[in-house]
């Protein structure tokens, strides 16, 4: 009985997610192609005629009502055809073949640092509550959080690649030369070209994530079964790690959820800034360059992404809280 | 430590730990140039390439008839390099007959014929490819076969640059490879993706958006290139580029742009700087016609003098210096330093606020209460648009606001959208814009691309009879070159007093390569287009140089 509900609640949620996809995709459809401009736009050290970019517009379909493009596009759609990429000169499924791991490989990486960085952060300053220590964290991950992710990306730049020479400036692997490293010298300049984008959005990440921890910590700090470990001559530390942190740590998960809208869109900006060859970029560019079906199956891509890593927070929030369980 | 010596030491740890590393290269044709480009192309195949960056990955798998020399001379044949035929004559005046080089040869191993001379001429100048040089290419009347070594030109009339269009418009095309794709499908043609040339350089492989990769044609006909591998990083901008050149992670940006930027890769002890003439020019264009009705005068720039007036109430030179530092200057037309009329005795409107004051004031705009001109309950207002991706254009922009306020004239400056900005000037939508043009060798190119009646981009409506039939003499073959040359002057006094248009600037451009590189020649038109002339000596090798796939 219990497993029929889940299933039925979990039923539920996905056709939840699939509609938000759908209006997502909708939407997006609508407003690229109400933008004006058209994806064939001259280069500009090279006029084109505009008879030209009529007979492609006719081609390919563009110049055609809105709503036949739409049911066409969608016809397309559900036999996996996501058009062809006319900024990227490929096929759409090619160019997102080669952006989505980059992006998931950054995300993944500035989530980690995100969720890591402000779970030990969040625990330092909640062990010395009010005190200078807390304070003078506070202020600096407030500094953090207000600053936006790009300037920070071009700060980190300067420092460490332009200044100090330690880490590159862009790019995801050091061209000439990965393809002939042996694995883990692979490894080390994948890492290293990891670093700085990573970094620059798991660190604003983790400033936010910081002080949302304090505060499940401290609030839990103060509920009755911390006073009775306290009372059972628990040392401070066991009280801190085990008993308040697994407590503390049920929020998270929601935090977990919420991250990844912010740092898809936070690569948007870094993976301009960092020449990192994603989904952002690529965004960027179909954007600019009017290209419909890229700019569409990045949305597709994007807001899936975001609705089930919703759903997962919401799924894993439900397996550890019997609360929630019980009350879904 | 550095981040090179860091990825040397994992390297180095890796090796210890039993990998090792593929295709290590010694000796005289070693080395990998990785260049950066902000310009990310789409297809590679010549004719419907539509950005700089396919052209200079192009301009290493595609060879052309003859090539323009270092001299960039554009008239005759006078400096041109032989590069797919060995030699050419004069039939008569107005019939050029080129013989292939018998050693010619596609890359997968077919010969050059004269049959690909003659498909690639018919390509470029089909409509349904929109090639860039399908004007250029209009006066040539026929390309026939004489033999498969032999091809002849038929010009429709005589004219000095008819060499320069024969060969430098077309890159030749593999027949065999491309007849059978329907020429509406050239844009999508996977040829593009995978090209089959006759150059220097082989096609290896591409990341769209990322990077991609040639290797040198050990059989090249013309002699084996001494780098083996040629790199294009695709960065997002031009800043994210000369960061990859400044650090070390690329070897050759071409163009640096701003003071600031070169003041930053001058710093780069492993970088040397290379100036060379620039191909571009930026400008105002005004609208003559009225913003959204092409039937009508504009009521402010439809006025010559008013137009001079706006142009006279600008420093140009203190705003080149203040936007490119001393790497411009202001030109005495719309062109380029590259171009031969660049000429200093091109009467051109001098810096003079108080005679643009005076002008305004004749012309009946008087100040008003805010202190902006006002005529007839008009205010002496407009809109000056230039793309939102464009710092520098903004940086003009405000320059411009800023002074022709001293004036009396009010500009309300506009970034756009590229898209949006093109829409509004097709459709005449525009009072004022900033635009920038990259030009090719030729005089002819842009002036009529731009200034002559009909010319496709003329979004500024300008019409002297006068100079189009200056322009048309100067490019005629009637004319001796320095009659052709003073032609060009003339007609540069007419538009210069017309003033449909203000000649902010014409830069330097700067390039940046890599110290290790020896022989380094820039070409100001086509910047790489000697690289397979390069080489990296022996005692100047680094890992990448030696390393391969």
């Amino acid at each position: 009985m219990r497993g029929t509900a889940a299933a039925a609640w979990l039923a539920r949620r996905l056709a939840a997610a699939a509609a938000i996809v759908f209006a997502v995709v909708t939407l997006t459809f609508i407003v690229i192609h109400l933008a004006p401009g058209t994806p064939f736009l001259p280069g500009a050290d090279r006029p084109v005629d505009p008879r030209l970019i009529a007979a492609l517009t006719h081609r390919f379909g563009l110049d055609q009502p809105i709503s036949t493009q739409y049911v066409r596009y969608l016809s397309r759609l559900v036999h996996g055809d996501f058009g062809y990429a006319f900024s990227q000169g490929v096929e759409v499924a090619t160019a997102l073949g080669a952006a989505v791991p980059n992006t998931l490989l950054l995300a993944g990486a500035a989530l980690i640092l995100d969720l890591a960085g402000g779970l030990l952060l969040g625990l330092m300053q909640a062990a010395r509550a009010r005190r200078t220590a807390d304070i003078a964290l506070g202020n600096a991950t407030l500094f953090i959080y207000s600053v936006p992710t790009f300037w920070l990306g071009l700060v980190l730049v300067f420092v460490f690649s332009i200044w100090l020479r330690w880490l590159p400036p862009g790019g995801t692997t050091t061209p000439g030369l990965y393809e002939s490293l042996p694995l883990l010298g692979r490894l080390a300049d994948r890492f290293l070209h990891l670093a700085l984008p990573a970094c620059t959005l798991g660190v604003v990440g983790a400033a936010g994530t910081a002080r949302y921890q304090r505060a499940a910590l401290l609030e839990t700090l103060g509920r009755d079964f911390i006073r009775t470990a306290r009372a059972k001559g628990l040392t401070e530390r066991r009280v801190l790690l085990v008993h308040a942190l697994r407590n503390a740590l049920l929020p998270f998960l929601t935090l977990l959820g919420l991250s990844l809208p912010f740092l898809l869109t936070g690569s948007v900006l870094i993976e301009y800034v960092f020449s990192w060859p994603g989904m952002g970029r690529l965004a960027t560019d179909a954007v600019l360059a009017r290209d419909h079906s890229l700019v569409t199956a990045v949305a597709i891509i994007a807001s899936a992404l975001v609705v089930l890593g919703s759903l997962l927070a919401d799924v894993l929030y439900a397996v550890a809280d019997p609360r929630i369980r019980r009350a879904s | 430590m550095t981040f090179r010596t860091f990825a040397t030491t994992c390297a180095a740890l890796g090796l210890a730990l039993g990998c090792s590393s593929r295709g290590a290269c010694r000796g005289d044709y070693c080395g990998t140039l990785v260049f950066v480009n902000a310009n990310n192309p789409k297809t590679l195949l010549p004719p419907v390439i539509d950005n700089t960056g396919a052209r200079d990955i192009d301009e290493q798998i595609f060879l052309k008839l003859a090539d323009i020399g270092m001299s960039e001379n554009t008239t005759g044949d006078a400096g041109f390099v032989p590069e797919l035929a060995d030699r050419w004559e004069w039939d008569d005046p107005r019939t050029l007959v080129f013989h292939l080089d018998p050693r010619a040869r596609w890359q997968d191993g077919v010969p050059v014929t004269a049959n690909d001379v003659s498909f690639s001429f018919d390509a470029y100048r089909d409509p349904a490819l929109g090639a860039a040089a399908q004007g250029a290419l209009a006066r040539i009347a026929s390309v026939t076969v004489r033999d498969s070594a032999t091809v002849v030109f038929r010009f429709r009339e005589r004219y000095p640059t008819a060499f320069y269009d024969a060969v430098y418009q077309m890159w030749i095309l593999p027949s065999h490879l491309l007849a059978q794709v329907p020429r509406t499908d050239w844009l999508t043609a996977p040829f593009g993706q995978h090209p089959v040339g006759d150059g220097p350089y082989r096609f290896v492989s591409w990341t769209p958006g990322q990077s991609l990769e040639l290797a040198a044609d050990s059989t090249f006909f013309l002699g084996r290139p001494h780098i083996r591998r040629l790199i294009w990083r695709f960065v997002s901008g031009a800043a994210a580029g000369v960061d990859q050149v400044v650090t070390g992670q690329a070897d050759a940006i071409d163009f640096l742009g701003s003071p600031q930027n070169i003041a930053l890769a001058r710093k780069a002890p492993q970088l040397t700087l290379y100036p060379y003439r620039g191909s571009n020019y930026v400008y105002v264009e005004l609208n003559l016609r009225a913003n959204g009705d092409t039937a009508t005068p504009h009521p402010i720039f439809g006025d010559r003098d008013v137009r001079r007036a706006l142009t006279m109430a600008l420093d140009r030179a203190g705003m080149a210096t203040s936007v490119f530092g001393p790497y411009a200057k202001v030109p005495p037309g719309p062109m380029p330093q590259l171009w031969s009329i660049w000429d200093s005795t091109i009467r051109t409107i001098p810096y003079d606020t108080a005679g643009a004051t005076r002008l305004l004031s004749a012309r009946g705009w008087r100040p008003g209460p805010d202190g902006i001109r006002v005529k007839d309950g008009q205010r002496l207002s407009f809109e000056v648009i230039f793309p939102s991706t464009s710092a520098l254009r903004q940086q003009y922009a405000r320059l411009m606001q800023a002074e022709w306020k001293t004036v009396g004239v009010d500009a309300q400056i506009q970034p756009l959208d590229q898209n949006l900005l093109l829409d509004r000037l097709q459709a005449g939508r525009y009072d004022a814009v900033i635009q920038g043009f990259g030009a090719d060798p030729t005089p002819a190119s842009g002036i009529l691309q731009h200034w002559v009646r009909g010319a496709p981009d003329r979004y500024s409506h300008y019409q002297n009879d006068d100079f189009d039939r200056l322009v048309t003499l100067a490019n005629s073959g009637s004319v001796t070159t320095a009659q052709a040359a003073a032609d060009w002057r003339s007609a540069m006094d007419i538009l210069n007093a017309d003033a449909p248009g203000i000649w902010l600037a014409a830069p330097d451009n700067v390039a940046a390569v890599s110290s290790r590189i020896a022989g380094v020649k820039i070409r100001p038109d086509s910047w790489w287009s000697q690289v397979w002339t390069w080489r990296i000596p022996a005692d100047r090798l680094i890992d990448r140089d030696r390393a391969g796939r």
